[in-house]
């Protein structure tokens, strides 16, 4: 039977690899390869945009450019906030009622650990890339990233990372999902004691989750050398935009704080299946919660600071005026970069470390509040006496300045060691990050995907379902979180499925809340796809008249002139068939038939 | 921007390796975790292969047959150190030692057999 087993696999893995090998000597051409490594130089230059890529799902699956890869990181990363929004819904149904009703206690557990996950990992992280490959090469005049492929190997290990992230949730022989929580505390993720956590469901997860910390690296390599070396002439570090230096600063913290997390879960991994004794030995659990949270707390201004930037490039736009304070803006960036790796030991105030530390941390936690303070100062700054216009980006914008006050006052309090030990481990502190991560987080992500809709699919949203997705976010929010908050008052602890009876108001609230939040992303759903289909067509450069207040960036320019360069080829996309790009010339029946 | 529409048109804006390379990592990782040894192998000859291919591809090698052995090496280090050092995961090691071998058998034919002349357009 064993043997039989390896047969097979042999079998099926050697078939897989030949279909492989097949695929690959049919998609390339193997005597193709000249040293042009194009179609620029055969006389097609007048070409642009999609020109140069095979056609149908061929092309998305073989692109390495940036905008493509933006698309499919935005895609990949809207597809997972869908997965983890209808993952809390459940949850937050099963906790209309105090005791176990809907589905069981590790049914809820395993949704809690892979909404975390997903969220963060595969939502967050992801979507602002989507931004980033699109953007910073069209902002700071290159190209495309420096790495082209790497950039294509970042994104395709994403959805095997989703896929192993999510494998306990399959119908799999005797794998369950894992149930240890986003933050994978040991002992209970070393499968230790008498518990379910051995099972390889969280070892799927852990391998899904070093993966894309793999990817993120990868991305974060990529954008450093971008920035550095493929910027314009025109292009200084003087002019650069606040959106590029946002994803530097992201991408610095990236590199010095995901390689841990991947040592860390390498070594979690080892102690679970090789019998090592990192985490599982004395002093293993403050081990892990070390070095998790040197990634973990890094890892909160790695989704924070290029959603700050979307915001940052919004406002301005909408307010007909200049960011306030440019200079300021970029400096708080830097700094909020460097201090977000002396603050991690905030999270462990009520592990029983060392009282000195513990102020130390407290101090550098408190300071962190002065580059967030400034920068959301010179937000309200720019929009004084501006000429506000309330379109659906900027609505999203003004509240993320207003989610991200709540949610940055309920942290400084938690910075206080006294009162961290109050609220530790209640919904308070879920109500707090949630401010941050859907209230700020996900508004700019909105604000970003609404101002630059017309740029990235050449047509308009519906305002009014924009303006509706708004409100029921902006409402939705604020209800689930607050009443969060309160729950944190009152003395409800985190992670539980089940709840004294007393807090039931404030959870029914809650669940409402999230309800609205589901109406209003169904909302968007619906007028992100239609509008993209069959939205009006954009035939102006410049959707949002940021010439008239000077406000005219590069991004727009060359949309501008991709609308010029169609019009003046006759605008037919169609007409490609002919075009070089590693043999298809040979195959014109293949291409038409996808065209 | 730069004001020539078309400039960025000057290189491939499609590749098929890096899927691949992606694909491969996690099929090697799972084999090698998991202590399966053929997903284990055909996950790292995935890897390599598409690494050679993309070095191809890419223009910093003019054929793949030497990238495969370049792979290979840390590869066969990596899997001889599983099996003979103090970390003794011997049939793991056994999985990258035979990815290794069969990436070092692969460049080896490609040098040998494959035509080396520059091909006629």
């Amino acid at each position: 039977m064993e043997v039989n087993g390896q047969l097979a696999l042999t079998v099926l893995m050697g078939l897989f690899l030949v279909a492989v090998a097949a695929w690959l000597a049919r998609v390339e051409n193997w005597r193709s390869y000249t040293p042009v490594a194009g179609g620029g130089a055969f006389g097609q230059k007048d070409s642009y945009g999609s020109e140069e890529k095979p056609s149908g799902v061929i092309r998305w699956l073989t692109t390495v450019d940036h905008k493509d890869i933006g698309i499919l990181y935005g895609a990949y990363g809207l597809i997972a906030f869908a997965v983890g929004g209808l993952m809390v819904v459940v949850m937050r149904i099963e906790l209309i009622d105090p005791g176990m009703s809907l589905i069981s206690n590790t049914f809820y557990n395993s949704l809690l650990t892979s909404h975390g996950i997903t969220m963060l990992f595969l939502f967050g992280t992801p979507i602002i890339a989507a931004f980033s490959n699109y953007l910073v090469p069209l902002l700071i005049g290159a190209d495309d990233m420096a790495f082209p492929r790497i950039n294509a190997i970042a994104f395709w290990l994403l959805p095997p990372a989703a896929l192993l992230i999510w494998a306990g949730f399959f119908p799999l022989p005797d794998v369950i999902p894992a149930q240890t929580a986003w933050t994978m505390y040991t002992p209970l993720s070393t499968g230790a004691g008498a518990g379910n956590q051995a099972n390889a469901g969280v070892d799927l997860m852990l391998l899904g989750l070093h993966l894309s910390g793999v990817s993120a690296t990868m991305g974060a390599i990529n954008f450093i050398a971008t920035i550095f070396t493929e910027r314009g002439d025109d292009v200084s570090w003087a002019n650069l935009d606040i959106f590029s230096w946002t994803i530097l600063t992201q991408s610095g913290l990236i590199l010095f704080a995901f390689p841990l997390l991947g040592s860390a879960i390498v070594m979690l991994l080892f102690d679970r299946n090789f019998g090592t004794a990192f985490f599982s030995g004395e002093g293993g659990a403050i081990l892990w919660q070390h070095l998790f949270w040197f990634f973990g707390h890094p890892e909160v201004y790695i989704l924070v600071l290029p959603p700050m930037g979307i915001v940052s490039y919004v406002i301005p736009r909408f307010s007909g005026r200049r960011l306030f304070g440019f200079k300021f803006v970029v400096y708080s960036t830097l700094a909020i970069g460097v201090l977000s790796f002396g603050v991690w030991a905030h999270h462990m105030f009520a592990t029983g470390m060392d009282p000195r530390l513990r102020a130390s941390f407290m101090a550098v936690s408190l300071a962190i509040a002065i580059p967030s303070a400034v920068k959301t100062f010179n937000w309200i700054t720019t929009m004084w006496n501006g000429r506000v216009r309330l379109t659906t980006p900027m609505l999203f914008s003004v509240g993320f300045v207003s989610n991200f006050i709540i949610g940055g006052v309920t942290g400084v309090f938690l910075a206080s060691i006294p009162v961290d030990l109050v609220l530790h481990d209640t919904y308070y502190v879920v109500g707090h990050f949630h401010y941050v991560v859907m209230g700020a987080i996900a508004f700019a992500g909105f604000s970003g995907l609404y101002y630059w809709f017309p740029l990235y699919t050449g047509r308009m949203y519906q305002k009014t379902l924009g303006k509706a997705h708004f409100w029921l976010s902006m409402i939705g929010t604020n209800i689930t979180f607050f009443a969060m908050i309160l729950l944190g008052y009152g003395g409800m602890p985190r992670r539980y499925a089940t709840f004294l009876p007393q807090f039931a108001t404030l959870h029914q609230l809650a669940t409402v809340g999230a309800l609205l939040l589901l109406v209003g992303q169904i909302i968007f759903v619906w007028n992100f796809v239609q509008s993209w289909l069959e939205g009006p067509e954009i035939e102006d450069g410049d959707p949002w008249n940021l010439r008239q207040s000077g406000l005219y960036t590069a991004e727009w320019d060359w949309f501008d002139q991709k609308q010029q360069t169609a019009i003046a080829d006759g605008g037919d996309p169609d007409d490609e068939t002919a075009l070089t790009d590693g043999g298809h010339v040979d195959e014109p029946a293949d291409d038409r038939s996808d065209a | 921007m730069d004001a020539e529409p078309g400039l960025s048109e000057q290189y491939r804006m499609a590749s098929p390796w890096p899927l691949f390379i992606a694909l491969g990592i996690p099929i090697a990782e799972l084999g090698i975790l998991f202590s399966l040894f053929p997903i284990a192998v055909g996950g790292l000859l995935l890897f390599g292969g598409s690494v050679a291919g993309m070095a191809t591809e890419s223009g910093y090698a003019k054929t793949p047959w030497r990238g495969l052995i370049g792979v290979a090496a840390p590869l066969a280090v990596l899997g001889l150190a599983f099996m003979f050092t103090r970390i003794g995961l011997p049939n793991r090691g056994l999985a990258i030692v035979a990815a290794a071998v069969i990436l070092v058998a692969a460049g080896v034919a490609g040098m040998l057999f494959s035509p080396d002349r520059e091909p006629t357009y």
